[in-house]
Order: C-alpha cells, then structure tokens, then sequence
C-alpha cells in the first residue's frame, strides 16, 4: 500500500479550493472548446442542461492526477499552473465522443418536450472533487458561492447528465439548503435501445441516490437486455471502478478497475456504464464498453 | 496486488455472500428484527449512563461481578486483580480483547493464553493480526496454514494433510488447554440491561468450554455491546449470526452470573459445575465521545462483517485497510472510535455496497465521509 501523504491531500485541497472561488473551476480548462458541443441551445433560460464538464474533461483528469504530485512536488507557479489548460487537453476522438453523448441526451430531452437552456462557457463546476475527497468545509463554502452564481443568472432548475454532478447538488441541497432544483436526464426522459450488456452501476446513482431500480426498470423497459448476477451487479455486491482511489494511489486505482473489468467481463463481453469517470477506468481493460447515453435514441 | 489474498477472499466471498442473501430471504423475520434492534440500540446509546447504571445492578443480583473501564489500562488492572496468580487463560474469539491487548500483554507477564477459536489460534501462532470480524485467518490459504501448524504445532502435518486432519490436531492441543484452564475470557455479543445476561454465538463448541470449565469467567466487552432485554439480546445474536452467514447458529452461550444449584431444598448454591466467579467488564475506550458525535451510529455495529465483502477497498488492501482488528468498513469507524486513527478513510472509494448491506442500516459511506474529514479538516 502505497503512504497517505497527508500534506499532499491537503495542498491538493487548497489548490483546488483556491481555484473554484477564483474561476468556478478545479483547474485551468478551456472552458470554450468543452462547451462548444452545442450553439443551439439559448443562453437565457430558467432550466439549464448542466454538464459541469465532467464528459468534457474525463480523459484529461488521469492526465492532471498523475501531474498532481509533479506540481506538488516543485511547487509549480501559478501561471504555469494557468498554461496547462493548453497542453493538457482531450484527444480529438476522446472530445469528439464526449459531444455526442451530451449532443444525445440534448435531443433526447427535446424529445420528451423539455424547455432549457446552457450557460456555455460560463457553467460552473459542480465543486463534486470536494466532497469526494471529504473536504466537507470548502464543498459547502464553494456551494454557496455556486448557489449564489446560479441565482445571479436567473437559473432555478438543473438538468444533470452524470452522476458525480448530481450527487454534489443534492449533497448541496442536504449540507446548505441549496434552493435550486436538481433533476437527472435519466429520470426526464424515455428511450429505446437495443443489445446485451452486464451493467456496471455507477456508485453514485445506485447507492448513494437510491436510483439503482429506477435505473434498471427505465434500461430494462427500453430494449436492452442486461445480464445480472447477484456477485457482480446486484447493489449490494457491485462495486466501483477504482477511479477515486486514483487521488490517493494510480497503482491502486488500477488494481481496482482491473479487478472490477475481471468480474464484469465474467457476466458479459458488452458493458454499459453511465459515467465518464467509470468510462474513463474501465475502458482501458474492456473493449466493448458503452455509456447509456451512446446507445439510446 | 496480492495474489494468495485475491484468491482467499474470492472464495470467501463466492461461499458466503450468496448464502447470507439466501438466509435472509427466507427468513424475512431477520431484517425485522433487525430493525427494531436498530431502535433499541439507539434507545441504550442515547441513555447509556442509566443502561450501564441498569446492566451492573442486574449482574450483581444474579452473583456477578460488575466492573466499568475508562480505557485499556484500566480494564488491564481489572482483569490482573482478578487472575491474581492463576497462570492458565482460554480466550475466546473477541475484537475487544486484542483492542486492549489482553493476549499480548498477559503472554508477556509469562502467563499460559491460548485462542481457542481455530482462526484466531492460527492468528495467534503466527504472530499475526486478524483479518476479519468472522473469520480471522481469511487471508491464510489452506497451504500457507499446513505450514504454519507443521512449524507451531506439528511437524508431521504438511500440504497434502486434509482439512479434517488439520482441525483435528488442534482440538486435540486446545482440549487440553481447556481442561486445565483455570481462567476463560470472553467478550459478549450482547449484554441485556434487564437480566444482566451475557450472549456468545459461536459454532466451534470452543466458547462453551471456556466459558463452563474454567473456574473463572471473565466476559469484556464495550458499553455498545447493551441491549436493554434479554430479548433484544436474543435478536442480536440472531441477526449477527445470519448477517454472518451462519444461521441458525450451531451455539448460543447465555451467562447470568456464576454456576449454580437449587437441587437441594430449593436454596440456591453457588458454585455448581460450572465457574464459580463470573466478571462482566464493561469498557468505555472512546466510545461514550463517539456517542456524542457524528461517529454516534458506527456504535450500532453488531460484528456481523458482511460489510467487508461488499467494499472495493477491503478486497484491495485485507486487513491494512484499517487499524486491526477494527478493518473493512465497520473498521475504518472503529478505528477512528477507539484509536482517533483516521486516515486509512482516505482509502474509501464511497462505493457504498457496505451501507446496503449493513443490518443495522448504519450510513457508513456518509459517517466514513466525515471521517475523512476529520484527517483533513
Ligand atoms: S457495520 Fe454493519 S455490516 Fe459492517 S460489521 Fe457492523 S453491523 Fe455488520
């Protein structure tokens, strides 16, 4: 096992915490290309699709995790810090998927005559690497400030398309009274689908939101076949794909995700996840993996 | 990672989860005992003063003797006071004594103590740490185990030797430890307030004999560990041993005191057969702060440890994912509990499976998440 360093979690923390009250983001990104998905949507309404980048950026942040203990390290200047968004970015195909994903579950929203908006590159992110890593007082302090954004724009509801971003709000809702409505895409709208696939449930969806049945019933009812088995997929024995383990040890993480992949794999050549984060893990040992929102219409 | 340790636990898991959901449902009656259990535990956790005030007066009316520690050193003094010279000590499987490292310290002042449980048997001669609340020696692979008994125990056992074979050697070894054992230490799953009674669930038969042959009995346990009847009592064996996987249980131990007889004219005498002492200390170590705080709920654990095979990190990293023995999910509250150890949250992934299966619906993804908020607050 690898050392906690607990002054690394901590640098972590103030780096972070800094960054969100300064720029509403984790670190530098170029928040104009990962909202450059859409120029349809209008800019000025009460309901907002809120992607807090989390497919935008979900290649990237290996890429910024193993060069955390770098920065750590040498104590790399802010400006440094700021260039970074210009050298750590997605691939084109990695950005080019992220797109569609959310270009998909835009339309399936519009489908289902859902009236919003997107705040393009002024959308905040969702402070979710706070609570996560259990910095409990910076997530609720950056929750206000969020709160007060979202006010400030006129925004009551937000539609949420992954599950780190729904989680954060709804903690946000319990934690501060966060007065601003959450509602994810998977409970707005009905979709159709087609294949076999061994789920793998996001941790956040299935246990900590409780949206384990309803995810199933709406993917059962949809068209698709899952592949159950009570040691891999039911919600007592599924577990994560390793990815925030991945803040403390990359090594581990790994071992996590492999382990994890083994077993899907056991049930299912095809696996259907509906996270970028459990995409971005699992991917690397599983060739045909999916995220919900790639293979509904 | 591991390999051997990916290997145990695999079959642990793949024998044990599937029965443990087939116990449960059929026998639906487990998760509603379990959740009055909840309520009652709860009920003692809000009002422990007058549930310890309740516990002592009910075992010293029925000849016990009642003893409450601040922390290990002074339940150490107590157990010392009690033993006095006798040398010869059977322990049966418990977390609470490693916590106050009985084992370690009496061995040290030369005295004869033995685990009779076989998993913590095999833990204690390898000078190891339990991996698991059930099943100590989890992270032992049958081969590893042969060697371990070919070097402690006997060299004639080898890899080839059965695991019939194997059980045997020991019983013969413990059966002599047990006869002449002039002290039994046990914890207690349970302590009812209302009769004073301590609950032991076992399979092995080996908590019988410590707690019957010796002429000592000596039962330390947390003040978590009150219920407030002798049913509640019951329910909480009932619901660990099924959680556990084992159900029904092969023993359920119930002791209100010392040996006694009213065979004769009706009087009662005491001692009969049985042990003509019986202790019950109760030990606080950091748990009546926890009861005041956000940890509070983590002291509704009944050891059942299906938590551990539903978390990522304990199939990870065994028995380092905590502070033995309070490892897995339970572990990491346990640890923060009794040693203010924190950090090993920082390993928890919030996969959440723990929280699903937990009986006793203890949030522990949520109360793990203000742990680590503690180690970096
Ligand atoms: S925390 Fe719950 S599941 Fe884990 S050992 Fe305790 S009672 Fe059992």
């Amino acid at each position: 096992m690898e050392e906690i360093l607990r002054e690394r979690i901590m640098k972590m923390k103030d780096m972070v915490f800094e960054n969100l009250m300064a720029s509403f983001l984790p670190f530098p990104m170029d928040t104009k290309l990962f909202s450059s998905w859409t120029s349809s949507l209008s800019k000025n309404k009460k309901t907002v699709i809120y992607t807090s980048y989390m497919y935008q950026i979900s290649g990237i942040l290996k890429k910024y995790e193993k060069l955390f203990p770098k920065i750590y390290r040498i104590n790399m200047p802010k400006k440094l810090m700021g260039l970074s968004k210009y050298i750590i970015r997605p691939g084109d195909s990695e950005l080019k998927r992220s797109f569609y994903i959310i270009n998909n579950i835009t339309n399936l929203l519009k489908k289902s005559n859902i009236d919003f908006g997107y705040l393009y590159e002024n959308e905040p992110y969702s402070g979710a690497i706070l609570l996560e890593s259990g910095f409990l007082y910076e997530f609720k302090k950056y929750g206000e400030k969020l709160m007060n954004f979202f006010h400030e724009n006129g925004i009551e509801e937000l539609i949420t398309i992954d599950p780190h971003t729904t989680n954060a709000l709804k903690r946000l809702q319990e934690l501060i009274n966060f007065d601003i409505k959450v509602v994810n895409y998977i409970e707005l709208v009905d979709f159709k689908g087609s294949g076999e696939f061994v789920i793998h449930d996001s941790c956040l969806y299935s246990r900590a939101m409780n949206m384990y049945t309803t995810v199933r019933k709406k993917i059962n009812e949809s068209g698709i076949k899952l592949d159950e088995n009570y040691l891999v997929t039911s919600k007592e024995m599924g577990i994560c794909c390793g990815g925030p383990l991945s803040l403390i040890s990359d090594k581990d993480s790994e071992d996590i995700s492999k382990m994890r992949a083994e077993s899907l794999l056991s049930v299912n050549d095809n696996v259907l996840i509906m996270c970028p984060l459990c995409y971005e893990n699992l991917s690397q040992h599983i060739s045909n993996i999916k995220d919900l929102a790639e293979v509904i219409s | 990672m591991d390999y051997e340790w990916n290997v145990s636990l695999n079959k642990a898991i793949l024998n044990n989860a599937p029965k443990v959901d087939k116990i449960l449902r059929e026998n639906p009656y487990i998760n509603d005992i379990a959740k009055d259990l909840r309520e009652r535990k709860l009920e003692v956790l809000d009002n422990i003063d007058t549930y310890i005030k309740k516990t002592g007066e009910s075992v010293e009316k029925n000849g016990g003797n009642f003893h409450i520690a601040r922390n290990s050193a002074e339940a150490m003094d107590i157990v010392r006071n009690i033993i006095g010279n006798r040398t010869k000590i059977v322990l049966s499987k418990s977390n609470v004594l490693y916590e106050i490292k009985l084992r370690e310290e009496l061995s040290k002042e030369g005295k004869d103590i033995w685990e009779t449980d076989l998993g913590e048997y095999l833990v204690q001669i390898n000078n190891d740490m339990p991996a698991h609340l059930v099943a100590p020696a989890i992270h032992l692979s049958k081969k590893r185990i042969s060697e371990i008994l070919n070097e402690n125990l006997d060299n004639t056992i080898n890899e080839n030797t059965s695991t019939e074979e194997m059980v045997k050697r020991v019983r013969e070894f413990l059966i002599n430890k047990y006869l002449s054992a002039e002290v039994g230490i046990t914890g207690a799953n349970a302590i009812s307030a209302d009769t004073g009674s301590v609950l032991l669930i076992e399979n092995e038969g080996n908590i019988r004999m410590d707690t019957v042959l010796p002429s000592i009995h000596i039962a330390i346990t947390g003040i978590d560990k009150i219920v407030p009847t002798l049913k509640d009592a019951f329910n909480e064996v009932i619901v660990q041993a099924a959680n556990a996987g084992f159900y029904p249980p092969t023993y359920v131990n119930l002791t209100s005191g010392p040996s006694a007889t009213g065979d004769i004219e009706l009087q009662k005498v005491t001692p009969a057969t049985g042990p003509k002492e019986f202790h019950v200390i109760l030990i606080d170590n950091g748990r009546k702060e926890a009861m005041n705080s956000d940890l509070k709920e983590s002291l509704l654990c009944i050891r059942c440890g299906r938590c551990y095979f539903s978390c990522p990190a304990y199939r990870l990293y065994g028995k380092e994912f905590g502070t033995s023995p309070y490892t897995g999910p339970t572990g990491i509250m346990w640890s923060a509990i009794v040693y203010k150890q924190y950090n090993k949250s920082e390993l928890c992934m919030h996969s959440g499976g723990c929280g699903e299966v937990c009986p006793m619906q203890i949030p522990i993804p949520k109360i793990i998440e203000k742990i680590k908020f503690k180690y970096t607050g």
